[in-house]
């Protein structure tokens, strides 16, 4: 007699793709705009982003439902530590807090697949990649979603230092500018886009420095 | 299908001005084992015909033996070489033949065809064909390796960029895929010449 299964599930996956890539004074976050379920597509004008705190913004995908209201939880959690503290979260906190917040639920977990972006106390870039259980680490660029299998291997070709273990020992890499940051991203969502049926439609890039935060949009195909 | 993830491999052919470049991996694994780190991948069947052979590495070795006694009939019987377009109709019914039992294998066929215009082709493990006019891709890393060729491919490029080209898309993609690696093998082919190279890469 084997055992019984359920014959539905509490999850569904929306598809998309999420990107960020930290510079030495900016951070670039960005995902694209198709919402979509089976082969079908919902809207083609969602944003998978959301602006946690001044300076840090988290984009996810996954299940959008589960990543609603995540973003819920955050938000609630940064209005109260706001009021106990005067001040806004910095990026590294809200990190660990979206971490334990995604543990919270190990065993019935958001399925959530999320890059956190931001600028640290110092005002440097930095971008923080999870699992759908809050396994982070702080890295120079992340992927996540459906196009992160296409997309990861290309910004390791771009972005990647040399091996600390090489010898002679060669010199780490060179921080691209924000404008060169920006058209990498343009760029791999254009190749996702290609070749991933759940991402398209356009990708929402946002800008994270000194001066503030600053919007754009990009157009992609529509197939 | 878990079985085409039992040894692991990385197949990759890329068209460029008047050539065409094929490049593997050089892994083989049973699961998390590595047996051997020199492992041929793509095979010739002619001066300008290449196959390149993914997926189960038993599947792909017996196809290979198959594939080289047709040809080698059909040379005897028509004497003249195959054309990468003929070949690859060859290959796919092979394949369909065994369409309820079939080879774990996903082939990657390049070749010049007739002027030395550059031909690629791939096609799944029952034979489904799927010509190109840019690049092809198979193997546990074929998902990065769509993503990075689709960023680094450009049309038209003479044999040296190609080979840069195909050599980038290959190490980064197989960098980010547990079961292949250990370095590349790459066939760029033109009129004229064959270059082989091997390329070294992280040896994980």
């Amino acid at each position: 007699m084997t055992k019984q299964h359920a014959n539905w599930s509490p999850y569904d996956n929306n598809g998309g793709s999420c990107v960020a890539i930290a510079g030495s004074d900016y951070c670039v976050i960005a995902a694209d705009t198709r919402m979509s379920t089976g082969y079908n597509i919902l809207t083609r004008d969602y944003s998978k982003i959301s602006h946690l705190a001044e300076k840090c913004v988290m984009a996810s995908s996954g299940f959008q439902a589960d990543v609603k209201a995540l973003q819920k939880v955050l938000s609630a959690r940064h209005l109260t530590y706001q009021h106990q503290h005067n001040k806004q979260m910095s990026c590294p906190a809200m990190a660990q807090l979206l971490s334990n917040t995604l543990y919270y639920k190990r065993f019935f977990p958001y399925y959530s697949f999320n890059v956190l972006g931001g600028l640290d106390s110092e005002g440097k870039g930095c971008v923080f990649t999870y699992d759908a259980v809050g396994s982070y680490e702080r890295v120079g660029y992340s992927s996540q979603g459906s196009g992160s299998t296409l997309i990861m291997p290309f910004l390791d070709n771009q972005l990647k230092s040399p091996s600390p273990l090489l010898l002679p020992a060669q010199d780490a890499v060179t921080p691209l500018s924000e404008t060169e940051a920006v058209d990498l991203v343009k760029t791999v969502f254009a190749s996702a886009t290609e070749r991933d049926i759940y991402t398209g439609d356009k990708v929402e890039i946002v800008i994270l420095n000194a001066s503030g935060i600053h919007r754009d949009f990009m157009d992609l195909r529509k197939d | 299908m878990t079985i085409f993830k039992h040894n692991g491999s990385a197949v990759v052919a890329m068209v460029g001005k008047n050539c065409f470049a094929i490049a593997s991996d050089r892994r083989l694994g049973v699961q998390l084992q590595t047996i051997a780190t020199d492992f041929q991948r793509i095979s010739k069947i002619h001066d300008k015909l290449y196959i390149g052979l993914s997926g189960l590495a038993t599947d792909s070795q017996t196809l290979y033996q198959r594939l080289v006694f047709r040809h080698k009939l059909y040379q005897l019987r028509e004497e003249l070489d195959m054309k990468p377009e003929t070949f690859a109709s060859l290959v796919s019914a092979m394949q369909y033949e065994k369409r309820f039992g079939p080879y774990f294998c996903q082939p990657v066929i390049a070749g010049l065809g007739d002027d030395d215009k550059p031909f690629i082709c791939t096609m799944d493990a029952i034979g489904a064909k799927e010509l190109a006019k840019d690049f092809v891709v198979a193997g546990t890393a074929s998902e990065s390796l769509y993503g990075a060729c689709e960023s680094m491919f450009k049309p038209d490029m003479e044999a040296e960029e190609l080979f840069e080209t195909i050599s980038q898309a290959l190490l980064s993609s197989v960098d980010r895929d547990c079961l292949s690696g250990w370095g590349g093998h790459v066939y760029v082919v033109t009129p004229t010449e064959v270059k082989e190279r091997i390329l070294k890469g992280r040896m994980d």
